[in-house]
């Protein structure tokens, strides 16, 4: 009887199998896609050798990596680059959870209602980890030992991605199916102050599978309608399932208003604290579940010259948290400044997306804190006239901002302002908000390109216009130049493309994690890289719109011809 | 003869203890003159005028004695001898004479263990025995070491040897044993020695024997020293115009700080290495009173001090201990006895301070202090690191900054009866209790504009407290029977003995204490955000096992052993829990044999020659428990505190659980077989004695933890069993007297050598190679698989390299094979890695030389490893690490390539060193060959007349260097770092990825306190 082992400590996959387990399994699942939203890995394959962004000046030092973020950046990446590993490493456990989850669940005894809400949050959660990978790596297990999307308790050391063809098929059924479930089965409206799934947000996932779809080898006729029909339920039921656009484009991503209706699902943290943000050394960089993203798009205002540049004094060389850590990790490319958001004058989402004004951290050199230190301009000439000015801060034109191989030696362009983070506790930490991963205005631009796709323009025109009419509001302008501005932002038919709605993305959605998986799954990666990022245009090539395989997936698989599952080219 | 004149001599025979010896015999040389000692060790011989005395002891080295006309008094001190056959060895559960062992065992002695003065049992047995590997895995004060007995033998089990301390397992660590209370060291090798350990004897057991009180007057030793340490090797960096030149071509873009510009041009530069260090030291101080009554009844009673500081500040290690033992006769049939060992050990500086980094990081041109003397806060070259690293000199005064302390209080008790119950049968109880409570409190002050916080640079404070307590006890019942019918004699012990353990931890780690006054004290006094976060953890573990042991010896020519153990553990699986191990050996004294000596050749030159043959097998349970059981938990394997899964709805924050372990209910036991031959011999006169063995063991069901790739959906490691592997090697060992005169100057040497060869065999999976476990079948368990580097690409290699997307300055890659089985121009991770070495020393050994003359002694221990990887990780740059040579920070000296410096070492700073991403790797491997002199030992033995006036019974007094050099080592003649090792696995600020991790990983290079060499006087002195 010694002999009989009576842990204190440990629980078993038993535990799933009851009401409180199956909800601790769930919380398990909200918190894996942290991994997915916020730190850097996952910013870097979602955003790094994009059109909108490139790696900045200081690529090399990713955590566990020479230079991750350089060779994302320039198309030189190999099999062991380490920022790939964060959706590859992370999310299989947590679609084996959900599996546990699906599998269990029947077999639990509670109220049917409570228990298909669990499962269809499990589902949608299932779905989301599965499109991440699928966006990345293309065809990816269903199977991972026990059969396809049931709970593996097996050591399984294969790899069941052959043949690719087929497996992508069921992919995206497997995607779908989800989705649908959790269209079905999920509350139709979320908590006002929190991010319970709800149908709004599995309608958009909906919609966003079936356009990839749409675009991909495994393509059905349907799917561009389906993903029309997904994405108007909600446009056309925003009172039944809670949600609507904000007046202020500003306001999305604003501080403080974090679960305003325009957001259906964000990846929940609390600001500043890090422990319940899972968050232990909130000083380092990479590898964890913080929010990354408010740091990586910092650029060096910290060495900042003002009111000249060949001035001593730096005036905002002591960081703050709102301000972040510079650690340049991306910076925009000049087609997205320059062309992108070309208008900047009508159009409030550049000054809505972008920091481009510093006010004094230290004293010194005649700033007091507060005072403004130095000034991005949206123009050359508008810096050139401004400057003509004397004045006591310093405006800084475009042609200054840093690129890479460039002659400036002052890290500095427009800094993404989405994720900054006065709650911090410390300059240096990762920031703690939660992380938009859904948003209204995406459904719009979703059905627009459905829309668009089936050959209805007009309606196409009408939604892309009920975001960019949104996107001519700033608080304060009188009627009249609103309406004026409005005017501007309208589009009509002949100028809506593929390119034209992809560019809208970018200016409605600019650093939002999705750029990478929304080019290369519209397979307009190569060509738009090519056109607008110098940095990763000369090395680029079609199978680049795809993942390697992680050199230490292939080293733990029991097969000693490794090589056959490696994606083309790598 | 007869005509010389004849004359009494009286005399004192004393051991090295300066203790009598009784029953010694002394006799003349070419005489038949002969007597023996009495209980006070004296004896008086008429002897001739002028003569040889010899005076022999069993377990003593003979000595010889010149008598001439004047002489009438001598006194003799008998000093032990380290292969005598009559020495009396432990052995598992009893001890037997050397002659009558058929296993093998290695025993290393008190002198032994003396040699050089020490702060743990590892280094006093490091390079002392054939087959034991001791490899230091830190140079930290009070930090472990990797200790194996012929090798490695389990992937994801222990690999450590059973430890048994006066007969009782042991379960903590040498550190915990003061090396004064020992008396001596015994390692038992092979199945034969070690199956009656069962499923604790796979690695090998080192049976530790503490000193007990001895009858006669009472004794009060004292032994102490005290010794200062300075850096033996700073670590080469970069001077500043070395640096100014590296940084200047590197991809640095952010320039000099100005206070560099003005060292630049005042042409000044700081050594922080030398501004940190300062002199170690290290003192022990020992005081034992024994003694005992002529009936049998000993005591002895002892403690100890000793306190170790390191070359850097904020780190030492103090024990204290206490030991008491008592053995009491009660009439003729009973023994009873207690030994008590009590340790309290602190360690100060062991879980995070460790300022190595931006010790050989910062830049040599910044100043450490400004005009005014005071040192400057943030002294980095550039503006990033000043944000968050503050100068390392604010650590040489705490200000209440800091605690980083772990504090061991360790109890281990046994207590015996022994009763005999006819002539020949004995009964014997053995209890131990062992209970350890360990406290590990940390706390980091906020950082203050008046008082700057090294550890916490512009943030507030925290503070961590762990308890843990285990607890554990063995009951063993022995029943002993001896018996001797005419030549033949019989011992059987059996044994019955249950073992319990369990240990549990509560940790609590908080952030905003109010005040730093508070430290880690009273963690209430906090704010309430953020909340505390309070770990805990439980193990328990249970052993059942019944033993039965024959010994057999015919006339001292043949000896026989047969062990039979069943074991039943609380660690595996239902239906596997018990296992019995068989075992047998045998012996062959050749020299009891009536042609040994009718043979002129063997009679003429062996004193003695042993043959042994054994066989047995053992196995590993050194599992985790609830290994089987498989694992679901709220633990996210990111770094405390953030570790606990997590998540919120809104403000509601709500914990999650995940699989993090599958079940496996077939987990068994992994089972090692061994043969061992060896032959024991002694020949010219007892003046060379020595043995060689070989063995053969072969591992099955190796208990393997896998890591599984991705998609199969577990993240955690699986227990299983899988595969087999093999380890075979030889041993050598030779004592010699090489030169012993009757004018008192002697010469012995002691001289092990060994190697052992580990091989995997095979994978229960069928495949070749386990890469993301490290596991290649046909090769050892510490192979590297990596590419291979041939170099740096040259200039006139410039379009070779273009074939595989480099150019000259960056590293040049084997390009091992292709697809088609052949170099196919591509360098890739599927056919251009291979196993390009291992970690296992080809030949490793010790030798001890020792030099005695009239009251001097001299002794220089020296210890070599040949053959081997190194893995060097301080040279492999990733991350920011000390060798990535990016401009932003200084770092190890490396020859690096440049147009006109065509070295093959390292490549040109710049962003790409290869365009294969992992190839940072391949500049970490180094051949680990050294030889080193450990130390070298004065001692200086007072004289008798002296010892009289000052009432002593015995005085020593020495003098010793450690660390005194490496006479080779290839790695510190090309990079000037020492070639010891500093971790197990992976301790860059990177992982290879083909690193074993665990205590079972390769020992590794990385930045750690530089070993200190050591300078110190003792004395050992006896009232």
């Amino acid at each position: 009887k010694k002999l009989q082992e009576h842990p204190y400590t440990v629980f078993t996959v038993d535990y799933f199998k009851s009401p409180t387990g199956l909800q601790s399994a769930v919380n398990a699942l909200y918190s894996g896609m942290r991994f997915n939203y916020g730190p850097e890995g996952a910013v870097g394959i979602t955003c790094d050798g994009t059109d909108e962004w490139t790696y900045a000046d200081q690529p090399r030092t990713g955590a566990g990596g020479t230079a991750d973020y350089l060779t994302l950046g320039n198309y030189t990446l190999d099999a062991s680059n380490g920022a790939i590993l964060t959706p590859w490493n992370r999310n299989y456990s947590n679609i084996n959870l959900a599996n546990a989850v699906v599998d269990f669940a029947p077999g639990v005894n509670m109220d049917s209602t409570l228990r298909n809400t669990i499962v269809a949050q499990a589902r949608f959660l299932r779905g989301l980890y599965y499109l991440l990978l699928v966006e990345q790596f293309g065809a990816v297990p269903l199977d991972l030992g026990s059969g396809d999307l049931h709970f593996n308790s097996k050591p399984y050391q294969g790899f069941n991605r052959l043949p690719t063809a087929d497996l992508l098929v069921k992919d995206y059924q497997a995607m779908i199916n989800d989705f649908t479930y959790a269209t079905q089965y999920l509350p139709d409206q979320r908590p006002a102050n929190a991010f319970v799934l709800s149908k709004a947000a599995a309608y958009l996932m909906l919609a966003r599978t079936y356009i990839f779809r749409g675009y991909s080898a495994a393509k059905q006729s349907s799917d561009f309608q389906n993903a029309y029909n997904a994405a108007m339920e909600v446009i056309n039921n925003q009172a039944k399932y809670g949600t609507s656009l904000l007046q202020n484009f500003a306001d999305v991503n604003k501080q403080g208003n974090e679960y305003n209706p325009e957001i259906l699902y964000s990846v929940e943290r609390i600001p500043g604290d890090n422990n319940d943000n899972e968050v232990g050394n909130p000083s380092s960089i990479g590898g964890g579940k913080g929010v990354d993203a408010s740091n990586d798009f910092t650029p060096d205002y910290t060495s900042v010259k003002s009111p000249t540049a060949s001035s001593s004094t730096a005036p905002c060389a002591t960081r703050t948290q709102l301000y972040g850590r510079p650690i340049r990790r991306f910076c925009p490319t000049a087609w997205l400044y320059n062309v992108a958001f070309a208008d900047k004058y009508n159009d409030s989402r550049y000054d809505g997306s972008f920091r481009t004004v510093w006010l004094a951290t230290q004293a010194g050199g005649g700033f007091n804190v507060g005072d403004t230190a130095f000034v991005l301009a949206y123009t050359n000439a508008m810096a050139d006239s401004m400057n003509a000015i004397p004045k006591p801060y310093r405006v800084i034109a475009p042609r200054e901002f840093y690129i890479i191989g460039g002659t400036t030696t002052q890290n500095i362009y427009p800094s993404l302002s989405k994720y900054e983070d006065s709650k911090k506790q410390q300059a240096n930490d990762q920031g703690g908000r939660p992380f938009p991963v859904a948003k209204l205005s995406e459904m719009y631009l979703l059905a627009a390109e459905a829309a668009f796709q089936i050959g209805n323009i007009n309606q196409a025109v009408t939604l892309l216009n009920v975001i960019r009419e949104r996107a001519a509001y700033r608080p304060g302008l009188s009627a009249s130049d609103l309406a004026t501005r409005v005017a501007a932002m309208d589009i009509n038919a002949s100028q809506v493309t593929l390119d034209f709605i992809l560019d809208e993305r970018t200016r409605e959605l600019c650093g939002e994690s999705l750029r990478w998986p929304d080019l290369a799954m519209r397979g307009k990666l190569i060509e738009r890289v090519k056109l607008y990022n110098p940095d990763g245009a000369a090395k680029i090539q079609p199978f680049h719109s795809l993942r390697p395989i992680p050199q230490s997936q292939l080293n733990a698989t029991a097969d000693n011809n490794r090589a056959q599952y490696q994606n083309p080219g790598y | 003869q007869s005509t010389q004149q004849r004359k009494v001599v009286k005399g004192v025979i004393v051991n090295e203890k300066n203790e009598p010896v009784a029953g010694a015999s002394v006799s003349v040389q070419g005489n038949n003159i002969g007597t023996t000692t009495n209980e006070a060790g004296a004896f008086s011989l008429s002897v001739p005028e002028k003569c040889v005395l010899v005076i022999s002891y069993v377990g003593y080295q003979k000595k010889y004695v010149s008598i001439n006309a004047n002489t009438t008094n001598v006194s003799v001190q008998l000093q032990t001898a380290n292969n005598d056959l009559d020495q009396v060895i432990v052995v598992g559960y009893g001890t037997q004479r050397k002659r009558d062992v058929t296993g093998s065992v290695s025993s290393v002695n008190e002198q032994a263990l003396r040699d050089v003065p020490v702060a743990n049992m590892q280094q006093a047995l490091q390079g002392k025995a054939a087959g034991l590997e001791i490899q230091t895995v830190g140079t930290t004060p009070g930090s472990g070491a990797q200790i194996r007995i012929r090798g490695t033998r389990s992937i994801s089990g222990s690999n450590e040897p059973l430890l048994v301390l006066d007969g009782i397992p042991y379960d903590g660590n040498l550190n915990d044993i003061n090396p004064d209370d020992v008396a001596s060291v015994e390692i038992l090798k092979d199945a034969s020695a070690t199956a009656i350990y069962g499923s604790r004897g796979a690695n090998g057991v080192l049976l530790v024997t503490t000193k007990r009180g001895k009858a006669g007057a009472t004794r009060v030793s004292y032994s102490g020293y005290y010794g200062i340490g300075t850096v033996s090797n700073k670590y080469p960096v970069f001077n500043a115009a070395e640096y100014q030149a590296m940084r200047n071509i590197s991809p640095w873009n952010q320039g000099y700080m100005p206070l560099e510009l003005a060292s630049i041009a005042a042409g000044k530069s700081t050594d922080w290495q030398n501004l940190m260090y300062s002199n170690s030291h290290k003192t022990d101080q020992n005081i034992t009173v024994s003694g005992g009554t002529s009936n049998g009844s000993t005591f002895s009673l002892g403690g100890g001090y000793y306190n170790e500081t390191s070359l850097l500040p904020g780190q030492d290690f103090t024990r204290y201990s206490v030991r008491a033992t008592i053995d009491s006769k009660i009439g003729n049939k009973i023994k009873i006895g207690l030994n008590t060992m009590n340790t309290v050990g602190v360690t100060n500086g062991s879980q995070f301070v460790n300022p190595m980094f931006p010790i050989l990081a910062l830049s040599p041109l910044m100043p450490a202090y400004d005009s005014a003397g005071n040192i400057i806060k943030a002294p980095n070259g550039n503006n990033d690191d000043n944000q968050t690293q503050y100068s390392p000199l604010l650590l040489k005064h705490n200000n209440n900054n800091w605690v980083d302390r772990v504090r061991r209080l360790r109890t281990f008790n046994s207590l015996y009866a022994e009763i005999e119950i006819l002539k020949g049968l004995k009964y014997r109880a053995n209890i131990g209790l062992n209970y350890t409570q360990e406290e590990d409190d940390q706390f980091q002050a906020s950082d203050l504009p008046t008082n700057p916080s090294y550890f916490r640079a512009q943030k507030g404070n925290t503070a961590y407290v762990n308890n843990a307590e285990a607890w554990g006890y063995t009951v063993e019942n022995l029943l002993i029977y001896d018996k001797a019918i005419k030549k033949h004699r019989f011992n059987f012990t059996g044994l019955y003995s249950i073992q319990e353990y369990h240990t549990h931890n509560t940790s609590v780690s908080k952030d905003s204490i109010t005040d730093n006054f508070s430290q880690f004290y009273a963690l209430g006094l906090s704010n309430p955000t953020p909340a505390p976060v309070v770990g805990g953890g439980e193990q328990s573990w249970a052993l059942i096992s019944y033993m039965g042991r024959l010994n057999y010896n015919y006339d001292n020519k043949y000896m026989l052993t047969l062990t039979g153990r069943i074991d039943g553990s609380s660690r595996l699986a239902n239906g596997h829990k018990w296992h019995q191990y068989p075992a047998v050996s045998a012996g062959w004294n050749l020299n009891n044999e009536q042609f040994f000596r009718n043979s002129k050749f063997f009679s003429n030159n062996f004193n003695s020659l042993k043959l042994r043959a054994g066989f047995g097998q053992t196995s590993n349970q050194s599992i985790n428990p609830y290994s089987s059981l498989g694992l679901v938990s709220n633990n996210n394997g990111l770094a405390a505190p953030g570790n606990v899964i997590r998540y919120n709805y809104g403000p509601t924050v709500v914990t999650g659980y995940n699989v993090s372990a599958l079940p496996n209910p077939n987990l068994d036991w992994e089972y090692t077989k061994t043969v061992n031959v060896g032959v024991d011999f002694s020949i010219l006169k007892n003046r060379i004695s020595g043995s060689i063995e070989y063995y053969h063991q072969h591992t099955d069901k190796i208990l393997y933890s896998v890591v599984l790739p991705p998609t199969s959906g577990v993240s955690g490691n699986y227990t299983t069993n899988v595969g087999s592997m093999e380890n075979k090697g030889m041993e050598f060992t030779v004592s010699t007297v090489n030169i012993q005169n009757h004018h008192g100057f002697s010469w012995s040497t002691d001289l092990n050598l060994f190697f052992n060869k580990n091989k995997l065999l095979s994978l229960s999976s069928g495949i070749q190679q386990d890469i993301a476990n490290q596991l290649f079948v046909g090769y050892s368990m510490t192979a590297i698989y990596d590419y291979k580097k041939l170099g740096i690409w040259q200039k006139n290699e410039a379009a070779q390299a273009a074939k595989y997307g480099s150019v000259p300055g960056q590293i040049k890659l084997e390009d091992h094979s292709g697809p088609g089985g052949k170099p196919d121009g591509v360098i890739d991770p599927n056919n251009d890695r291979y196993v390009i070495g291992n970690g296992d020393a080809k030949l490793q050994g010790g030798m001890t030389n020792r030099f005695a003359y009239k009251n001097f002694d001299l002794s220089v221990v020296a210890y070599a490893r040949f053959g081997g990887l190194l893995v060097s990780q301080i040279h492999q740059p990733v991350a920011s690490y000390l060798t990535v040579m990016d401009g932003k920070r200084n770092g190890i000296k490396v020859d690096y390539w440049t147009p006109n410096n065509p070295t093959n070492w390292f490549p040109e700073p710049s962003t790409s060193i290869s365009p294969i991403s992992t190839a940072w790797t391949t500049l970490g491997y180094y051949n680990a060959s050294f030889v080193q002199i450990r130390s070298i030992n004065l001692g200086y033995t007072v004289g008798e007349s002296l010892l009289k006036k000052v009432y002593a019974q015995s005085i020593r007094l020495y003098f010793t260097v450690d660390n005194v050099a490496f006479l080779f080592s290839p790695y510190k003649n090309q990079t000037g770092i020492n070639p010891i090792g500093t971790n197990v696995g992976n301790a860059g600020v990177g992982n290879p990825g083909n690193l074993r991790s665990g205590s079972n990983g390769m020992v590794t290079i990385s930045a750690s306190t530089p070993l200190p060499r050591n300078f110190i006087v003792g004395a050992n002195i006896s009232f």
